[in-house]
């Protein structure tokens, strides 16, 4: 492990502490705590050095998020939103505005990614968020729903038709025409912020338009997920670590009818398949990784994959944590019931698993001809 | 086997469709004209434009980023090779 990495988990697990359960029943992250982890480049750590980023390769970025997901998937989460918004950038961003965005990013400030709206969730060729070009601005009329971290944002990146095409659009969050409403009591990942944004008429320098605009509304979409997705499923390896933490410690020192739990069958099948689990989404999750590394075209359909199995078996080890540990977690803001209803939410988004599964049945069927 | 030293630096036109194509057709398993619109006739999607993307850059040691993420760019075989050739000869700190 680099010795970032090292110093990297260290750092956050001293800087969450015992106070993830708190987060998770107050619906809040404190800013500060994202500021310093924004300052120190760790909640986009795979940005260049060259615009004040970590420059971590996605296996080691990957090893960060679990880690951060295994303490507290709120926060988990603005990792993915403010990873997400800097690649966006990168990739669609030209130099000018790489070198104006970035350096934010990896600076203190925080950043949403706006896709969905009310009519167009996985289907993008529904959204109706606007941006027009006029003269040397632009304007953008749209509503946002469930944008992640949007509550705490400085930048809210959106995604809008333009002319006939697509567009990208980074916002600053105090913009007049902006509104943020954040969502009452989301049941997952309640800390992250989610919001719905409004925007009213809200008019922005063309040069906020990343990459001038134009490009197809779906690639442009599939490119922010990519990384979105990769991130998540990292995220429920640590879900899943933390339910297997979890687990096997309850069920190894509460004693039921004279023995451990673990050595009631019933039970210890329950750890043997969160164990299972755990192993088989950090393998599927690294091999995704690798082919970033490589930058390999199979990243694409690997990261689906990854995000697909990552999310249903953190789904399916959240609720056997629970069982296992019955009443004694049983309790909001507890780690296994934290897990529970993070991890459900994360079979919901970034390409639900009936999405990835279609992706995933395509690719099937073009690679059989 | 090429081995103008010239050409294994910068390869030709012909070079880049041929290897194009050959990657096209290992993917969609189907042969398809340089100037077919790949996306007109359903052979493409966007996840497998992404990875058309990932595989050029990958193969020539090129970014595609911003404005060159047009689709118009990869519409068809002759129009990829073309972006490929440009960015081939923009030097590395225009697109890092």
């Amino acid at each position: 492990m680099p010795e970032w990495l090292a110093q990297a988990r260290q750092g956050v697990t001293d800087l969450v502490g015992d106070q993830a359960a708190e987060w998770d029943l107050a619906g809040l992250l404190p800013t500060e705590t994202l500021r310093t982890l924004g300052k120190l480049g760790l909640l986009c750590a795979e940005v260049s050095p060259a615009y004040g980023g970590v420059g971590a390769n996605s296996s080691e970025n990957g090893a960060l998020t679990a880690h951060v997901g295994s303490l507290c998937s709120s926060l988990r989460s603005v990792m993915t939103s403010q990873g997400m918004a800097a690649w966006t950038i990168q990739r669609l961003g030209d130099a000018r505005q790489r070198q104006e965005y970035l350096p934010r990013l990896t600076g203190g400030e925080l950043a949403a990614v706006a896709f969905s709206e009310r009519e167009a969730g996985s289907d993008v060729t529904a959204l109706t968020t606007r941006i027009r070009a006029d003269g040397d601005t632009v304007v953008v009329d749209g509503r946002k729903t469930w944008t992640t971290v949007a509550r705490y944002a400085d930048l809210i990146v959106v995604f809008g038709r333009y002319g006939d095409e697509g567009a990208a659009v980074v916002v600053p969050a105090e913009t007049p025409g902006v509104t943020v409403r954040p969502v009452p009591n989301p049941s997952g990942c309640r800390a992250a912020g989610h919001a719905d944004v409004d925007l009213d008429a809200v008019r922005l320098p063309a040069s906020a338009v990343l990459g001038g605009g134009g490009q197809q509304l779906q690639l442009l979409v599939t490119t922010a997920l990519s990384y979105g997705r990769i991130s998540v499923a990292w995220g429920c390896v640590g879900i899943l670590r933390a339910c297997l933490l979890a687990a096997g410690s309850h069920a190894g020192t509460r004693r039921q009818f004279g023995r451990p739990l673990a050595e009631h069958q019933l039970v210890a099948r329950h750890l043997a398949e969160l164990m299972a689990a755990e192993q088989a989404a950090t393998r599927v999750c690294e091999h995704a990784s690798r082919c970033w590394d490589e930058r390999s075209p199979e990243m694409v359909i690997a990261t689906v994959l990854a995000k697909y199995i990552g999310s249903t078996e953190a789904a399916r080890g959240a609720a056997a944590a629970v069982q296992v540990l019955a009443s004694a977690g049983a309790q909001d803001g507890h780690v296994v019931a934290r897990a529970y209803r993070d991890a459900k939410l994360m079979e919901l988004i970034e390409g639900s698993s009936e999405i990835c599964q279609l992706i995933l049945a395509q690719h099937a069927v073009a690679q059989s001809h | 086997m090429n081995t103008h030293p010239e050409e294994t630096l910068q390869p030709t036109p012909d070079t880049i469709r041929r290897q194009i194509l050959d990657f096209l057709q290992e993917r969609i398993k189907t042969e398809v004209a340089v100037d077919r619109d790949l996306f007109a006739s359903g052979l493409v999607n966007s996840m497998f434009a992404m990875e058309l993307v990932v595989h050029l850059e990958q193969r020539y040691g090129i970014a595609i980023l911003g404005e060159d993420l047009k689709l118009d760019n990869f519409r068809t075989v002759e129009r990829m090779a073309s972006l490929v050739l440009r960015l081939l000869d923009t030097p590395v700190a225009d697109h890092a």
